[in-house]
C-alpha cells in the first residue's frame, strides 16, 4: 500500500508542475496527467517528436463524473434516435451492454423481436379498471389509486413493490434487469419506478450498479486496476500499444490488464506470473528441504530413516545425505554409519559452507530460474524505491536544492526528468528479464543481441541511476552553490537521453522479436558476439556490481547445454539427454 | 414477519376453498406453525410416478413472499433433479427465477410438472440423470417405478 500512495502523491505533485510549466510545451497545457504519457513516449517509442506521440494515444481516463456523462449521452442519443423515453433507452443499452451500434442494429432489423427479448412493450397498459384491485403479491385488496405497475399493468400494492425492489436490489447487479413480479409477465422495470420507490441506500445501490454496469459490461472501457483507484479507461482498440497510464499514476496493459509490460507479450507475462506465484514456493521448499543426488543432480527430499540414502532407479547411486560422498567411502572407520566424520572433518575446515552447497545446486535447473527471478524482483523493488525518490525529491528536495544552487526550480526540471527516466527504465528492465527466460537457450545469436542490448541498456542505467542518486545528494548537503553544478547538469541530462536512447533500442528490439538476428544473417551473428565483448568490457569498468550479474545467464545456461542435459520447459529440471520425458514432472520433452 | 404471516394465512385460507378444485395438490399447515407447510402431491399420470403419493415438505422463510419457500422432498423419489438423500429439489422458481406472485399451491405445481418433464442438463442425482442422457429411457423408468412402488404406494398385505 505504501507505494501505491507513493505513486498517487507524485503524480500529484508532477501535475502541479504542468500547470506550471503549461507555457513551455503545447503537449503540457490540456490536463494533469499529461507529463505520464510523455516520459513513457519519450523512451519508449522510437520517434522524438512528442506531439505526434499525442495523437497516437487511443484512450481517455474518465473520472465518475465523465463516467456519468457518456452514459447519459448515450442514452440520450438512442432515446432521440429511436424516439423512445430514457427509460427505455436505458434499459434497452444496458441489455446490449451499453453498444449504441449494437442497439441501433438490432432495433431497426426486428423492433418487435428486441422489445419482446428486452421487456418493452409497444403500448404501456393501464391498471386493470374497477375501484379496488387485488395486489399480486399480498392478495390484500386494496383502492385503485394505492397501486401502480409497471409497462404491463400488472397492479400490485406500494408495500409489496418497495419490498420486491428492495429484495432485488440487494441480491445484486441483477437488479438492472428487473421484470414485473408477475411469472407470466416479462415486462422491464424502469429506472424511474427503482428510483421513486426504492430506499435511499437502496438507490445509492442501484445508482452504483448502473454506473458499474457502465464500465463493466461495456467492451471499450474497463476500471484502472490499482487498488483503490476509481478512474475508469476508455480504449479504442486497434493501432498503438496496449500501454494505459491511468491518472492515479498505475500503468497498466489493457489487453491482460496486468502492470505494464512493454515491450514484452501479454503471454510471456502470464505464463511468468503463474510461475512466480507456483515456483516461489516450491522453489524455497525444495531449497530448504532437499539435497540434489550427487550423481544424477535430482533434488531428493529425506523425510525418514538413516543417512544411507539411495537414489531411486535408474540413477541407484548410494550416498551418505551428510557429505553427499559415495556411501561405499563409508564404515566403521568413517565413525559408523550413523554418524559422519568425513562430513564432520570438512566441516570444521569450512568446507561445506553455503556457497559450497550452492555451488552443488547450481547445476539444478531452478537455478535458472532464480536467476531471472531475482533480477525482475530487484528491478520492482527498485523500481518502488525510485518512486519514492522521485517524489522525495519532488516534495522536498528540490525547492531546497533551488535555494542552494541559487536556481530557479524551473532549471532543476533535468532532475525530474532522470527519475521519471528511471522509473520507466525499471519497469521495462523487469520485464526484460521475464523475456529473456523464456528465449529459447538454442537461439544462440538472439540470446547474445538480446543480452548484449540489456546489458547495455542496464549499465545506462545504472550509471544514471547512480549519478542521481549519489552524486545530487553531494549538492544537497553543502552550504552554498556549487561552481560544477553545471557540469552535474550537463552529465545528467547526458546520461539520462544515453539511458533513453540504450532503453529504445532494447524495446525497439524485443517488439520485432529480435529479428535483426535473422536479418542479417551469419555476419550479424559474429558483429553481435564481438559487440557483446566489447559492451561487456566498457560497462564493467563504470558501473556497479549489479552489471556483472547481467551477463551471467550466458555462461549458465550454456553449462546446461554443454553438460548434456536438457531443461524441461514445465518445471525447468534439467534432464539427462537421453531422457524424453521430464524426470521431474513427467512432461514430455518438447 | 407480519406481511408474510398475513400473506400465508391467505394463502391458508385459498387452500381450504380450493380443495376440491385441484385433487392432485393436498397442502397442510402446521397446526402450531403457519411457516411449516407439508404438501403430498400425487405423481402425474403416464409417468413411472403415477400412482404415487409424494410428501413434500415446506419451510417458509420470514421474508416470504419476497424470497422463495424452501421444500424438499420427503418421500424417496428417483428423479434426475431431486437429491436421492436429502430430497432437496433443483427447480429454477425455487432459486433465481422465483416471483412473489408465486404461491406455496403453484410451488407444488411446478414441482408436478418437473416430475413430468426432468432435466437431465442439471442433474442433482447423477445416475438419474445419466440414465436420461444416454437415452436409456427403459432403464431410467424402471427405476423410477421401483421406487415410486417401494416408497410412494401403500404397502400390500
Amino acid at each position: 500500500m505504501d507505494s501505491e500512495d507513493d505513486m498517487h502523491d507524485a503524480n500529484d505533485v508532477e501535475s502541479v508542475d504542468d500547470g506550471f510549466y503549461s507555457g513551455e510545451t503545447a503537449m503540457d497545457s490540456d490536463d494533469g496527467d499529461a507529463a505520464d504519457y510523455d516520459f513513457i513516449d519519450n523512451d519508449s517509442d522510437d520517434s522524438d517528436d512528442p506531439i505526434s506521440h499525442r495523437s497516437q494515444q487511443n484512450y481517455t481516463i474518465l473520472n465518475e463524473d465523465d463516467i456519468h456523462l457518456r452514459q447519459e449521452d448515450n442514452i440520450k442519443k438512442i432515446s432521440s434516435i429511436l424516439s423512445i423515453s430514457n427509460n427505455a433507452a436505458a434499459i434497452l443499452l444496458r441489455h446490449y451492454n451499453w453498444s449504441v451500434s449494437k442497439v441501433n442494429d438490432e432495433w431497426f432489423a426486428n423492433e418487435e423481436k428486441v422489445r419482446r427479448i428486452v421487456g418493452l412493450l409497444e403500448e404501456p397498459r393501464a391498471l386493470p379498471s374497477g375501484k379496488e384491485l387485488t395486489c399480486g403479491i399480498c392478495f390484500d385488496v386494496y383502492p385503485c389509486d394505492s397501486m401502480s405497475s409497471a409497462a404491463c399493468g400488472h397492479p400490485f400494492c406500494v408495500t409489496c413493490w418497495q419490498g420486491y425492489i428492495s429484495t432485488a436490489i440487494n441480491d445484486g447487479p441483477g437488479c438492472l434487469m428487473l421484470r414485473c413480479p408477475d411469472p407470466s409477465c416479462s415486462a422491464a422495470i424502469g429506472q424511474d419506478m427503482i428510483i421513486a420507490l426504492a430506499s435511499h441506500d437502496d438507490r445509492e445501490k442501484y445508482e452504483r450498479y448502473f454506473l458499474r454496469s457502465f464500465v463493466e459490461d461495456n467492451r471499450k472501457t474497463k476500471w484502472c486496476p490499482a487498488p483503490g483507484c476509481d478512474y475508469a479507461v476508455d480504449f479504442i482498440v486497434g493501432g498503438g500499444t496496449f500501454d494505459v497510464n491511468c491518472r492515479c499514476s498505475y500503468s497498466f496493459c489493457w489487453n491482460c490488464t496486468e502492470e505494464a509490460h512493454r515491450p514484452v507479450d501479454c503471454d510471456t507475462v502470464s505464463k511468468w506470473i503463474r510461475k512466480n506465484s507456483a515456483e516461489s514456493e516450491n522453489m524455497n521448499w525444495i531449497l530448504a528441504n532437499s539435497k540434489p543426488c550427487p550423481k544424477c543432480k535430482r533434488p531428493i527430499e529425506k523425510n525418514q530413516g538413516c543417512m544411507h540414502i539411495t537414489c531411486t532407479p535408474p540413477c541407484k547411486f548410494e550416498f551418505c545425505w551428510l557429505c553427499l560422498g559415495a556411501w561405499s567411502d563409508h564404515g566403521e572407520r568413517t565413525g559408523g554409519f550413523y554418524a559422519c566424520n568425513r562430513y564432520d572433518a570438512a566441516k570444521k575446515e569450512g568446507a561445506y559452507d553455503d556457497t559450497e552447497k550452492r555451488r552443488e545446486m547450481a547445476k539444478n535447473s531452478l537455478e535458472r530460474y532464480t536467476h531471472f527471478y531475482e533480477r525482475w524482483a530487484t528491478n520492482q523493488s527498485s523500481r518502488q524505491k525510485a518512486l519514492a525518490d522521485l517524489q522525495q525529491m519532488q516534495n522536498i528536495h528540490l525547492e531546497k536544492l533551488s535555494d542552494k544552487q541559487c536556481q530557479p526550480e524551473s532549471q532543476l526540471k533535468f532532475i525530474t526528468e532522470a527519475w521519471l527516466q528511471i522509473v520507466e527504465c525499471r519497469r521495462v528492465l523487469k520485464w526484460t528479464y521475464a523475456y529473456g527466460y523464456y528465449l529459447p537457450a538454442h537461439e544462440h545469436a538472439k540470446r547474445q543481441l538480446f543480452e548484449y542490448l540489456q546489458g547495455e541498456a542496464e549499465s545506462g542505467l545504472e550509471r544514471l541511476h547512480q549519478c542521481a542518486e549519489k552524486e545530487l545528494s553531494g549538492y544537497l548537503n553543502i552550504d552554498g552553490p556549487s561552481k560544477d553544478f553545471n557540469e552535474f547538469r550537463m552529465k545528467l541530462a547526458g546520461l539520462t537521453s544515453v539511458t533513453r536512447n540504450y532503453f529504445e533500442n532494447l524495446v525497439r528490439a524485443l517488439e520485432n522479436g529480435l529479428s535483426d538476428v535473422d536479418a542479417h544473417g551469419g555476419t550479424s551473428r559474429t558483429g553481435g558476439s564481438r559487440g557483446l565483448g566489447a559492451g561487456s568490457s566498457k560497462s564493467r569498468g563504470g558501473s556497479s556490481s549489479s552489471r556483472n550479474k547481467g551477463t551471467a545467464p550466458t555462461a549458465r545456461s550454456r553449462n546446461i547445454d554443454d553438460s548434456g542435459h536438457w531443461s524441461c520447459e514445465y518445471c525447468t529440471f534439467a534432464n539427462a539427454k537421453s531422457a524424453t520425458v521430464c524426470q521431474m514432472c513427467q512432461q514430455l520433452r518438447s | 414477519m407480519q406481511a408474510s404471516r398475513a400473506r400465508l394465512f391467505k394463502e391458508y385460507k385459498e387452500v381450504q376453498r380450493e380443495k376440491v378444485a385441484d385433487p392432485d395438490i393436498q397442502l397442510v399447515c402446521d397446526d402450531s406453525n403457519i411457516f411449516k407447510w407439508t404438501a403430498l402431491i400425487k405423481g402425474p399420470s403416464e409417468t413411472p410416478y403415477e400412482g404415487g403419493v409424494f410428501q413434500l415438505a415446506f419451510s417458509v422463510p420470514e421474508q416470504y413472499p419476497l424470497q422463495p419457500p424452501q421444500v424438499r422432498f420427503l418421500t424417496k423419489i428417483f428423479h434426475p433433479n431431486v437429491h436421492f438423500k436429502t430430497g432437496e429439489i433443483c427447480l429454477d422458481i425455487l432459486k433465481n427465477a422465483w416471483s412473489p406472485a408465486w404461491t406455496l399451491q403453484s410451488v407444488c405445481r411446478a414441482i408436478i410438472a418437473l416430475m413430468a418433464h426432468p432435466e437431465p442438463d442439471s442433474p442433482l442425482n447423477c445416475d438419474s440423470g445419466n440414465l436420461l442422457r444416454s437415452g436409456d429411457v427403459r432403464g431410467f423408468q424402471s427405476m423410477a417405478k421401483m421406487y415410486t412402488r417401494l416408497a410412494a404406494m401403500p404397502k400390500k398385505g
